[in-house]
């Protein structure tokens, strides 16, 4: 019976593994076939979509899409951080009210968050924000409530008494924040940091109303290239991106380590 | 000048409605060891709190070498305090974390690293400089805790029951080792504490409170053999409480009667008032007489059954019932067994009039 259960749960698991990773490798042998047909014999594969990458088509909304993803990662990190800090370490009054008002966008979908701005700047006269900016703005407003909840949880862990004993050695108030909370809550930062770049760097449904034609993110781009035709560049596209993802969630975990366990001190 | 270090004057602690101390009052001189001795909930951790500055009194001051501080924050107080669960630094090393008091005042490097290297010889722990606090046992972070504390060299350090997390054999080991350092630094030392025999083998002077004020104050040798309530006397070692009545003063005595008037006893002891109606006698004072042995002049004698013997190593704990209903404990060194009648016998017994004392509740 045990046993049963054992390969049960074995098989499930592997059902899902093979669900979430099939696709990606169907792409990534979409990307190294020679023609549209997907070629799964490694004899027959080639770079030669990858190619087309360096094309001004493909790098310039690439080159945006991080522009955005890396500006909205540092504000809404900077935002989060000062957010949770105030409403979860300080208590300041109404912390309750003003955290459940910043978790507030998560409860609209994307699409009619991307109509409303649309229509707020054209109605008080600032179309002219449209494009980079509002991009910037309508994503640190998407990404904002993950940053501040990851940072607030791990301000919530955070050892007051490692506070204490800072103040009883002499640190005044912005020191014991500089060498002693931020230090603690880095990983947290760090963590609601990556999310906040993904998040960006990613989005569809509020970049599709807020992009100028001509000067689009890049996952609008391929949106846009999709309508025409679905060839292997596309796959390249994809599978470039992805590798590009892995790379940033690996150097934010190089700089922050937050999936190491320094939460080990003194226990 | 004054050689006060810290002065508590009527202080009172409530949170909200609820009074956590009450009116204490107390002093202690420059490099005395004194311990805050009482059960959990007495309010000794709060009276802690409130000389590091972490609580401010509801009423009262606090004054540290004649200078009020209830204005002043703990970061400006120049306390060192040793925390019950070390409060290390998990994300600096070893000598970050002893260093990090100096370098908050803005000490130069050489003279940190120099107060480190002292401050980690100090606690047996050179070479430990470059680790980091999730490497080390409980013990060797106790001492960093320590050493850390005592680098910037406070006026006063606060001690909230440091050894409470360790094993028994390095509790021994550690209750020594800080009586050392204390001496040796000439630091005037506050211990928390709940355990009596770490109070005891410590201190200079022992505070015991109970239920948020003051119950006693003394020596460790007068709390243990003066206990003044029945409180004291029960929570500090062991002793047998034995309700007084129909007193009768016959000096130099005071000759009372103990278990409903079945038998009566005297103490030297002065009574000062209606609300003495205990006596206390620790079990060491209760002599067991061998057979034709008499009595010493003046002292109680008295006869029981012999009820059980429990072997507590190097003692004998006897309990012996010397009227219905009511048994005494008496230890005697465990080589003397051999002079102990068979359970259920009888067994006579001698206590000196000094041993008996007097409790006020």
């Amino acid at each position: 019976m045990n046993r049963m259960t054992g390969i049960l749960f074995w098989l499930a698991l592997l059902a899902v593994l093979a669900f979430i990773t099939m696709p990606i490798v169907v792409v990534v042998a979409a990307s190294l076939s020679p023609t549209s047909a997907v070629s799964f014999d490694p004899s027959q594969w080639t770079l030669r979509w990858y190619a087309d990458l360096a094309s001004q088509r493909w790098l310039q909304p690439f080159l945006l899409s991080v522009e955005v993803a890396a500006v909205v990662a540092v504000t809404s990190g900077v935002l989060g951080l000062l957010a949770a800090y105030a409403l979860v370490y300080e208590r300041i009054p109404a912390s309750d009210a003003i955290m459940s008002f910043l978790l507030s966008p998560l409860s609209v979908p994307q699409i009619v968050k991307g109509v409303a701005i649309v229509l707020f700047l054209s109605q008080i006269g600032l179309q002219g924000l449209l494009g980079t900016p509002a991009l910037i703005a309508a994503h640190v407003v998407l990404a904002l409530p993950f940053v501040t909840r990851m940072v607030a949880t791990s301000i919530a862990n955070f050892d007051r008494g490692l506070d204490r004993a800072a103040q009883i050695l002499g640190a005044n108030k912005l020191q014991r924040l500089i060498h002693v909370l931020l230090p603690m809550v880095k990983p947290g930062v760090l963590s609601g940091v990556t999310f906040a770049f993904i998040i960006s760097f990613n989005n569809i449904p509020l970049s599709v109303f807020l992009v100028r034609p001509g000067d689009t993110t890049l996952p609008i781009t391929v949106i846009n290239y999709l309508e025409y035709s679905l060839d292997p560049v596309m796959a390249a596209v994809n599978v470039a991106s992805m590798i590009f993802i892995l790379a940033a969630i690996f150097t934010f975990e190089k700089i922050g380590g937050f999936s190491a366990q320094i939460h080990g001190g003194s226990k | 000048m004054s050689n006060i270090d810290i002065e508590l004057v009527s202080v009172s602690k409530s949170f909200g409605l609820v009074p956590v101390v009450h009116d204490i009052s107390l002093q202690i001189p420059k490099g005395e060891f004194v311990s805050i001795l009482g059960p959990s909930g007495c309010g000794k951790t709060t009276t802690l709190n409130m000389i590091a500055g972490f609580n401010a009194p509801s009423l009262g001051d606090i004054r540290i070498r004649g200078k009020s501080q209830v204005r002043i924050p703990p970061e400006r107080r120049n306390i060192g305090l040793v925390f019950q669960n070390y409060a290390l630094f998990p994300h600096m090393t070893v000598a970050e974390n002893v260093g990090f008091g100096l370098r908050m005042r803005g000490a130069s490097r050489s003279q940190i690293s120099l107060a480190v290297r002292d401050a980690l010889r100090g606690v047996h722990l050179e070479g430990f400089g470059s680790r980091y606090p999730r490497e080390l046992s409980g013990g060797q972070q106790q001492r960093v805790a320590l050493a850390r504390a005592i680098a910037p060299r406070p006026s006063v350090l606060l001690l909230d029951e440091p050894l409470s997390n360790l094993d028994l054999k390095l509790r021994e080991a550690m209750r020594v080792e800080l009586k050392e350092i204390q001496e040796s630094l000439g630091m005037t030392f506050v211990y928390v504490t709940h355990d009596q025999e770490e109070a005891m083998a410590m201190s200079d002077r022992i505070v015991v409170m109970w239920q948020g004020a003051i119950a006693q104050e003394g020596s460790p040798a007068e709390i243990y053999s003066r206990p003044k309530t029945s409180f004291v006397a029960d929570f500090i070692g062991r002793s047998n409480i034995l309700p007084m009545s129909d007193l009768v003063l016959r000096p130099p005595y005071l000759d009372f009667a103990i278990a409903d008037g079945a038998l009566r006893l005297r103490s030297t002891e002065a009574w000062s008032g209606q609300d003495m109606r205990f006596c206390c006698i620790r079990p060491e004072c209760i002599r067991f007489l061998a057979e034709g042995e008499a009595a010493a002049q003046g002292a109680n004698q008295l006869t029981g059954r012999l009820h059980r013997v429990v072997n507590l190593g190097a003692q004998l704990e006897l309990f012996v019932e010397i009227a219905k209903t009511l048994l005494v404990s008496a230890t005697m060194p465990s080589g003397a067994a051999g002079r102990l009648p068979p359970l259920g016998h009888e067994v006579r017994l001698s206590i000196a009039a000094q041993d008996v004392r007097l409790l006020a509740r």
